[in-house]
């Protein structure tokens, strides 16, 4: 019996002895080397290049000679800019457009999918999904296929249906290829923001529909008064993702159409691109920066928008 | 009402009217999705000249689109060199993300909250607006056009996301674990490798495939940070493709589907992995 109180106590005693004051530095050190790594890295990376994009914004730079400062002319001269205006207007109503349907459209779909299909239902949603893993530079690659006016398969089906007045220029006609680029976007993403829907609806408590039935309430009622609210965290984050990613735009436009036809795609990431790496003239590190740093501007508005979002919900 | 207890909202039968509308609405949208896949298999399989004109299922099939890209393209070579970007850059995420994470969800240690508050506001910066600074960074520091030079950059702007997902996965680990490890002498590194980590492999399984999904498919950081062709990696490859072979369909059809063939394949093979990770990764925002 002794040996046993004996064996009792001594981690006890052993535990008090190693959480002691040597325990805490231990503990403080550990935290610090491991975290510091990641942290270095983030100075490096991201810190140190924030500011110097921020910094160049002010300058004149063509990369041959040495930088000259010109204060916010950069930013001035965006008034000036129809190809930055445009850009800037592109931009905004691309992601306005994309946020409202890929945040609302995808919802419904997997509300559709909710209801016990089996074999079908995984199936569809492997298909569905199949868009969103390729990268956005395959896609655009293949939708400039399908989109080509003479010998893609859209205008191809319309003329096969007899619907030959609804041919088009699609990515050629500055009237239609804003429409081009969101089909393609959506086609890409919808499948992802489904799957999150349908994760997010699976958290929903099932009583609650019941207690909702009890009380008479339809499909739709259900569905407005239960299912929407409760996913209300789930909204709010496939919100913001659509923001930010309609703000930093890029990849698919500049493949499918390089924003033309004569700017009419431009947003504001294809314009930084063009302006700093792609400029048939000298490039501009400079102008691209401050193009750059609205872009960040932008995010961030959304990020902060997001926060005080989740504020207003937990209170 | 039928006595299902089912979490799904009842109905009455299982051919109501509206059930059947779903299921419609439900396969065009399967098919629609799926559509330009298919078409895109197809024409890798034509001859050049049954593009445009012949009948929908090619006759005869050849293959030999296959061989023609591999070669023209150098596919062998870019596609390696993503794979090796994708590798290492994974490891190094892997690192840092386990131990940052581990860190901040399980330790405490001074300026704790503002290193981490100051980390995930990198998640907002858009690679737009990284890309200039990056790319006269790491010509200053001689890795431009290195394949590692693209790691560092890989790693230092996608551990953030990373390092915030194991977090999360690390809290919910029970603390009277880790204690009990403390007491029995182990050191924090000693304990978070041999004790915590197997307990957060559903974790890990999330961070490697969404980061590896992100690295390969990625495109700015790759197509500016690379110049020479023998060392691009498969995304900016494919972007000069589509523009030098804009009118030779088959052959780029065939291209594309190499390209995407390996993550498909993963993907088909690892479903219920990869939508849980993906989901997992959106709904710990």
């Amino acid at each position: 019996m002794a040996d046993i109180a004996v064996k009792q106590t001594l981690p006890r005693r052993l535990g008090a002895y190693i959480l002691g004051k040597p325990r805490d530095r231990q503990e403080r050190l550990s935290g610090l080397s491991m975290t510091l790594p990641a942290f270095i890295f983030f100075v490096i990376f991201i810190g140190i290049s924030i500011t110097r994009t921020l910094l160049l914004s002010f300058q004149s730079w063509d990369a041959i000679g040495p930088a000259t400062w010109v204060g916010i002319s950069n930013y001035v001269n965006f008034f000036g800019d129809k190809v930055f205006s445009h850009a800037l207007l592109v931009t905004l109503l691309l992601t306005a457009v994309l946020t409202v349907l890929l945040s609302t459209i995808p919802m419904l779909i997997a509300v559709l999918f909710n209801m016990k299909w089996g074999i079908f239902g995984t199936t569809y949603r492997t298909m569905m999904f199949m868009p969103s893993i390729i990268s956005m530079v395959i896609t655009a690659a293949l939708w400039r296929m399908i989109l080509d006016p003479n010998l893609g398969i859209i205008n191809s089906l319309l003329g096969n249906v007899g619907l030959v007045n609804l041919q088009q220029n699609w990515l050629g006609d500055e009237h239609f290829v804003l429409y081009s680029i969101l089909l393609v976007t959506i086609w890409q993403g919808l499948g992802l923001y489904v799957i999150i829907f349908y994760a997010g609806l699976q958290g929903v408590d099932v009583n609650l529909y019941e207690a909702a039935a009890i009380d008479g309430a339809n499909g739709w009622q259900k569905f407005v008064n239960v299912t929407v609210p409760m996913m209300r965290p789930v909204n709010l984050m496939v919100l913001t993702l659509n923001l930010l990613n309609g703000i930093k735009m890029f990849d698919v436009i500049w493949v499918l159409t390089q924003g033309g036809p004569v700017n009419a795609s431009q947003t504001l990431g294809t314009d930084m691109y063009r302006v700093t790496f792609a400029n048939p003239g000298l490039p501009q590190f400079g102008y691209g920066s401050a193009i750059s740093a609205v872009i960040l501007f932008l995010c961030v508005l959304a990020v902060l928008f997001q926060i005080e979002m989740n504020k207003r919900k937990n209170t | 009402m039928t006595s299902e207890a089912l979490p799904r909202p009842v109905h009455r039968s299982r051919f109501s009217l509206f059930r059947v509308f779903a299921f419609i609405i439900l396969t065009i949208l399967a098919l629609v999705t799926i559509y330009p896949f298919v078409w895109m298999v197809l024409t890798s399989l034509r001859d050049a000249r049954s593009v445009f004109a012949g009948p929908f299922f090619p006759n005869p099939i050849i293959f030999t689109n296959y061989p023609d890209a591999w070669v023209q393209t150098q596919f062998g070579s870019h596609f390696l060199n993503s794979l090796i970007v994708s590798v290492v850059s994974l490891a190094g995420i892997l690192f840092l993300s386990i131990t940052a994470g581990y860190g901040f969800a399980k330790l405490k240690f001074p300026f704790k909250n503002v290193i981490y508050v100051l980390l995930l506001s990198t998640m907002a910066m858009p690679a737009a607006s990284l890309i200039i600074p990056l790319f006269l960074q790491v010509k200053s520091i001689g890795l431009l056009n290195s394949l590692w030079g693209l790691i560092l950059v890989y790693v230092g702007s996608m551990s953030p996301f990373s390092i915030f997902l194991m977090r999360s996965f690390f809290e919910g680990v029970p603390d009277e674990l880790i204690e009990a490890a403390r007491m029995d002498g182990s050191g924090e590194w000693y304990t978070l490798f041999r004790v915590v980590l197997p307990l957060v492999r559903p974790g890990i399984g999330t961070v490697v495939i969404l980061q590896f999904l992100s690295i390969w498919n990625e495109f700015l950081y790759a197509a500016v940070l690379i110049q020479s062709t023998d060392k691009q990696t498969l995304q900016p490859t494919i972007f000069h493709l589509n523009g030098r072979y804009a009118t030779n369909w088959t052959l780029l059809a065939a291209a594309l589907t190499m390209a995407i063939l390996p993550i498909v394949v993963i993907y088909v093979n690892m479903q219920k992995q990869f939508v849980a990770g993906l989901t997992q990764g959106a709904l710990k925002w």
